[in-house]
Formats: structure tokens, C-alpha cells, sequence
């Protein structure tokens, strides 16, 4: 597959602080890319060099093969960026806003118009096109800044917590869109986010700490690795399972077991083959990778 | 095609905030109400005390000489202070973040910020050019001297102070983050630029050392070209009533029509080319600014 972002050695300081500290990865075309990590941990500053907005100490980003730093002007019309917070302005209607930003991208007139229509019907924000963007909500403005990011048919799309705050249905509305444009034109997609159900949808996952990688791989991969699997048993006596000598949690409708991996369930499924007469086997959870990992919990927006 | 959309959305955001946009318009008519009411007496007690006691001035003459002396004080202050006020989108969009939104985008950085200096000079203009018609009506109601030429070149003026004021502002907030960083700013300009430029007090009446220092700053002969083409006909007036020439050029002098640079009498037309010359750098400097800053990146 091509890489479309390939970054080597990156290093980033602020004064003593190294934000970034010797960064290596790819990203494939058309993969959902994520990138996680607790506040401080790097991924904005990260972000920032990849889109051309802060320079590097040393390394080297190259998108779609060019140079970032050498070759912004071409890099820039191939990235749509979604910023943490919404950047658009807040006293220009929908309308003036996506009209103003899309002249950026030469987008102007019946272009600009058709491209406009595409996005609000998709985006459902067509309701609201002439409405100034500080009556909004959060969920709105939001629809509008991921319009914005794919105003120029980007290939690829950055967005830094896109999610955050927001509600459940603009939420599914979002993704549905992402996985539109991603099935429709291979669009690639860098997320950074706080939701690990998210992280779990996507193809590759790094997790940053202190601006070095702290674990990478398929969410498979990572999970096998750090998360290990569970089987669930029901309607199953707790001192039935006492016997296995296996540490276990008692749910509500019977017990669950910890293992690492499903090798080890095959093996209590033939020795114990009484016991396993209602049951599931679950692969761990991003959360749990996360806390493993980095020894923190990472929900909804903060690290804990 | 780009610019011209940039300046649109520069534009539109200047006029969305009604509130700026009104206390922008609103200042200089209320320092001439305030220049009327408190300075146009001391102005007219200073003038005829400089008269010898045989001379007899009209009333016209008298009012219309102290009508224009507020109302060149007024332009050439206002000018560059509007500016500093007005000019306040590039630091909102530091602080809102949309100038990260721009930067991310292909546009040149130099669109951008000729972006910022069109709306911020276009929106200037608007109220500067507002003032001084009100500065012209007051002046037609106390006497009126100034031919069409006159009128002309003083509008060439403004427009030129208008475009070194938002040069100079464009420079100074370049550097700025936040808009009480820029009130600060606003408010020294504000104390400190009439003072400077000579339009409060001419700078003949200051000591001999700050007098030479002055004279290299571009302000002070923005200030003079205003002062000669709104009081030119207020001279011719003053021959036809038989001044002598030793008092016109008394005069011409204690006002700064006259300015000397180390002796030597400064032409308008040098002056203006000193103005048109400054605007040119300022803006070339404040391009050069954006994008020099591009590396095109942030340091931190």
C-alpha cells in the first residue's frame, strides 16, 4: 500500500521539554490511522508539523513523497485539517465561512456551490446554511468544520479530537461521513482521540508518551499483546469455578475469566467441558491496551 | 481572485462587529466637538496675540484660521489612531485560532497579509474620510479660504496618512497575540501620537534637541503637508489683506507649515514624497513580516 505520511527521527523540544523525541511511523492510503496518547503527550505538536505549522528540530515528514517543510504549498492542497477547537468565524454565517475558506483552495462560484451542496446535504447542515455560526451548537459548528476540512477533496484528513463533547448522533453522523469518503475516494484519516471505541475502528493504532511511541499495531495486535481476552461464563456456580484455580470476577449472571489468550480458553473449554455449556470468549478492550500501556485511563476527554 | 476573497472576509468581519465599527466612526467627531469646545478659544487668544495691535482680521479669516488648526490636529491624529482601533482582525485571529486555518491552506502568506492591510485600510478610510467631510462642513460654517485644489490635495493627504497609519498599526500588531495586548498599544498611540506628530503642539515650540530628533521621523512631515494644503488658502487670504510677508512667514513657521531640517526648509512636494515613501516601506515591511515568518513555521 502507499504511504502517504512517512515521518523518520522526528525530534520537537520547547526549551528543556522534548515534545517529540526521535518519532518514526508510516501511514498507509486509505487507512484510519490513530494516534493516542493523554494531554501533553505529544500528538498535537505532532499534528502541527505535519500540517506545516510548527517547524521541526530535526527528522524528516514527507506527505504523498514531498517534503513538507520544502513543499507545503503542493502538501497543503492534498490535507483537510480538523482543529481541536473550531477555528472558523463566529460572526460569518455557514455560507460565508465555507465561501471565504474554499477561495483559499481556488474553490470559487458554481464550484464553490456544487461542492457546497454536496457537503450540507451530507452533513445535514443545510438547514442552517445562513445562520452565524455563534447560533449554533456544538454538534452544528462541528458538522460545518469537518465541511470545511473536506471543502477541497482532500486525501487526507487530520482530525485532533474531532469528537469530543459532542452527542451520539452527531457522532454516528460524523463517522458515517468519514467512512463515506473513505470507502468512495481511499481517503486517509490521522485521528487523535479520547474515545477508545473510536481507536478500536481503526486500522493502526500508535500510543504516544512523552513524545515517544510507546506501543503500535493493528488494534488486534494490541490487544492480544496488552489487553489479553476474557471468557464469560453463565449460570455457572462461583465455587464450580473456584476449582479451576483461575482468577475470575463474578458478574451479575455468572463469572468472568481472565486469559491470555484463546489458546488458553480451548485448553479449560476440553479439560472442563461441563462447565462450558453457555459462554463467550471477548477480546480486551482499548481501554484496557491504553491502561496498560501507559499506566493511565484515558475517557472522555482527560487522562485519569 | 484569492486576495479579492480574502479582503471580502476580512471586510465583512470588520462590519459584523457593529460595535467597533461605530466607536471607530464615532471618535473622531467627538474629539472635534471636544477640539471645538475646548481648544478653538485658546487658539484664537494665541493667534491674535501674535497679530501686531494695527492689524485688523475678519472674523472669517480669524475662525477659519482656528477652525483649520483643529482640524488638521484632528485628521492627522485621527488618521493613524483609527488605524491602531480598526485594525484589529489579524490579532483576533491569532487569539481565535482561524489564522491557523489560513496557514494550513496553499494561500501565500503574502495574500495574507495584504488581505489584512486592504480591509484594515479600506475600513480606516471610511471613517477618516467621514471625519473630514465633518471637519470640512465645520469648517465652511466658520471660513471658508481652501480653493478646489486645496480640497483635493487634502484628500490625497488623508488617504495617504489613512495608508501609513494602517501600515505603521499592521507592523506593530504584527507582534501582538491578544486584544488587550493591542488596547494597550492603542491607548500609548493614542496619548502619545498627537504629541509626536506635532499636531497638538507644533513641534517649533519644542526644545532645539527633541526638534532634530523629530525631523527623522516620517509623522512630522505627514503632519506638515496636512497643515500646508488646509491652510494654503488661509495664506493667500492673508497677502490679499496685506499681511506682510514677514508675518505669513512667522506664522507658517509657529504652525510647522514651514519645516527645517537642520536649517534647511523641507518643500512639500519632498514631504509628501517622505509620506508616499513611508507608507511604501511600512507595508513592504509588514509583507516582508508574514512572509518571512512562513519558514513558513512556528518556532514554538
Amino acid at each position: 500500500m502507499e504511504k502517504v505520511i512517512q515521518i523518520d527521527h522526528l525530534f520537537k523540544s520547547y526549551g528543556d521539554v522534548k515534545a517529540v523525541s526521535d518519532l518514526s511511523f508510516v501511514v498507509k492510503k486509505g487507512e484510519l490511522f490513530a494516534f493516542l496518547g493523554v494531554n501533553g503527550a505529544g500528538k498535537s505538536t505532532t499534528i502541527s508539523m505535519i500540517c506545516g505549522q510548527l517547524a521541526k528540530d530535526s527528522g524528516s515528514i514527507t506527505v504523498l513523497g514531498r517534503d513538507v517543510e520544502k513543499e507545503f504549498d503542493a502538501v497543503s492542497r492534498k490535507i483537510g485539517v480538523v482543529f481541536q477547537n473550531s477555528v472558523l468565524d463566529r460572526k460569518l454565517t455557514v455560507k460565508e465561512n465555507l465561501r471565504s475558506r474554499g477561495a483559499l483552495y481556488g474553490i470559487t462560484g458554481r464550484a464553490f456551490e456544487k461542492r457546497l451542496g454536496e457537503l450540507s446535504k451530507v452533513l445535514d447542515f443545510e438547514s442552517f446554511l445562513n445562520r452565524p455560526l455563534d447560533k449554533l451548537s456544538g454538534g452544528q459548528r462541528r458538522r460545518v468544520d469537518i465541511a470545511r476540512a473536506l471543502l477541497h477533496e482532500p486525501e487526507i484528513l487530520i482530525l485532533d479530537e474531532p469528537t469530543t463533547g459532542l452527542d451520539p448522533q452527531t457522532r454516528r453522523i460524523l463517522w458515517n461521513v468519514i467512512e463515506k469518503e473513505r470507502l468512495e475516494r481511499s481517503l486517509t484519516v490521522f485521528l487523535t482521540t479520547h474515545y477508545m471505541e473510536e481507536a478500536s475502528d481503526a486500522d493502526y493504532i500508535i500510543i504516544l508518551e512523552s513524545g515517544k511511541i510507546a506501543a503500535e499495531g493493528t488494534p488486534l495486535y494490541l490487544k492480544n499483546k496488552y489487553a489479553g481476552d476474557y471468557v464469560t461464563i453463565y449460570g455457572c456456580g462461583e465455587d464450580k469455578i473456584k476449582d479451576l484455580g483461575v482468577s475470575y470476577t463474578k458478574i451479575r449472571d455468572g463469572v468472568k475469566i481472565k486469559v491470555s489468550d484463546t489458546s488458553e480458553v480451548t485448553d479449560l473449554i476440553l479439560k472442563h467441558p461441563d462447565l462450558f455449556k453457555d459462554y463467550e470468549v471477548t477480546k480486551g478492550r482499548m481501554d484496557d491496551v491504553f491502561l496498560e500501556v501507559t499506566g493511565k485511563a484515558l475517557e472522555g476527554g482527560a487522562a485519569q | 481572485m484569492t486576495l479579492m476573497n480574502v479582503v471580502r472576509r476580512n471586510l465583512k468581519m470588520f462590519f459584523k462587529d457593529k460595535g467597533l465599527f461605530i466607536s471607530s466612526l464615532l471618535s473622531p467627531m467627538i474629539l472635534l466637538v471636544l477640539y471645538a469646545t475646548f481648544l478653538a478659544n485658546v487658539y484664537k487668544e494665541s493667534f491674535t496675540d501674535a497679530l501686531p495691535e494695527e492689524f485688523h482680521v475678519s472674523d472669517a479669516l480669524m475662525n477659519g484660521t482656528v477652525a483649520s488648526q483643529l482640524i488638521f490636529s484632528l485628521m492627522a491624529v485621527s488618521c493613524v489612531t483609527v488605524a491602531f482601533c480598526s485594525n484589529l482582525l489579524m490579532i483576533g485571529d491569532k487569539a481565535s485560532g482561524a489564522i491557523g486555518d489560513f496557514t494550513v491552506s496553499p494561500v501565500k502568506r503574502s495574500v495574507i497579509a495584504a488581505g489584512y492591510y486592504i480591509a484594515s485600510a479600506a475600513s480606516t478610510l471610511i471613517v477618516t474620510f467621514t471625519a473630514l467631510a465633518a471637519g470640512l462642513l465645520y469648517l465652511s460654517t466658520q471660513g471658508w479660504f481652501m480653493s478646489f485644489t486645496d480640497v483635493l490635495l487634502v484628500i490625497g493627504d488623508v488617504f495617504l496618512l489613512t495608508l501609513f497609519g494602517t501600515a505603521l498599526s499592521s507592523c506593530i500588531h504584527f507582534f501582538l497575540s491578544t486584544n488587550g495586548q493591542a488596547s494597550a498599544v492603542g491607548t500609548i498611540i493614542s496619548a502619545g501620537y498627537g504629541f509626536l506628530c506635532g499636531a497638538y503642539m507644533p513641534i517649533s515650540t519644542f526644545g532645539k534637541g527633541l526638534q532634530n530628533v523629530l525631523m527623522f521621523l516620517p509623522s512630522t512631515y505627514a503632519t506638515s503637508l496636512l497643515k500646508n494644503h488646509i491652510m494654503d488658502g488661509l495664506f493667500r487670504e492673508m497677502e490679499t489683506a496685506g499681511f506682510p510677508q514677514e508675518a505669513i512667514t512667522g506664522i507658517r513657521d509657529s504652525v510647522d507649515c514651514n519645516i527645517y531640517f537642520f536649517g534647511t526648509r523641507v518643500p512639500t512636494w519632498v514631504m509628501a514624497v517622505i509620506l508616499i515613501g513611508s507608507v511604501v516601506l511600512f507595508t513592504g515591511l509588514f509583507v516582508l513580516l508574514h512572509v518571512l515568518s512562513k519558514g513558513h513555521m512556528r518556532k514554538k
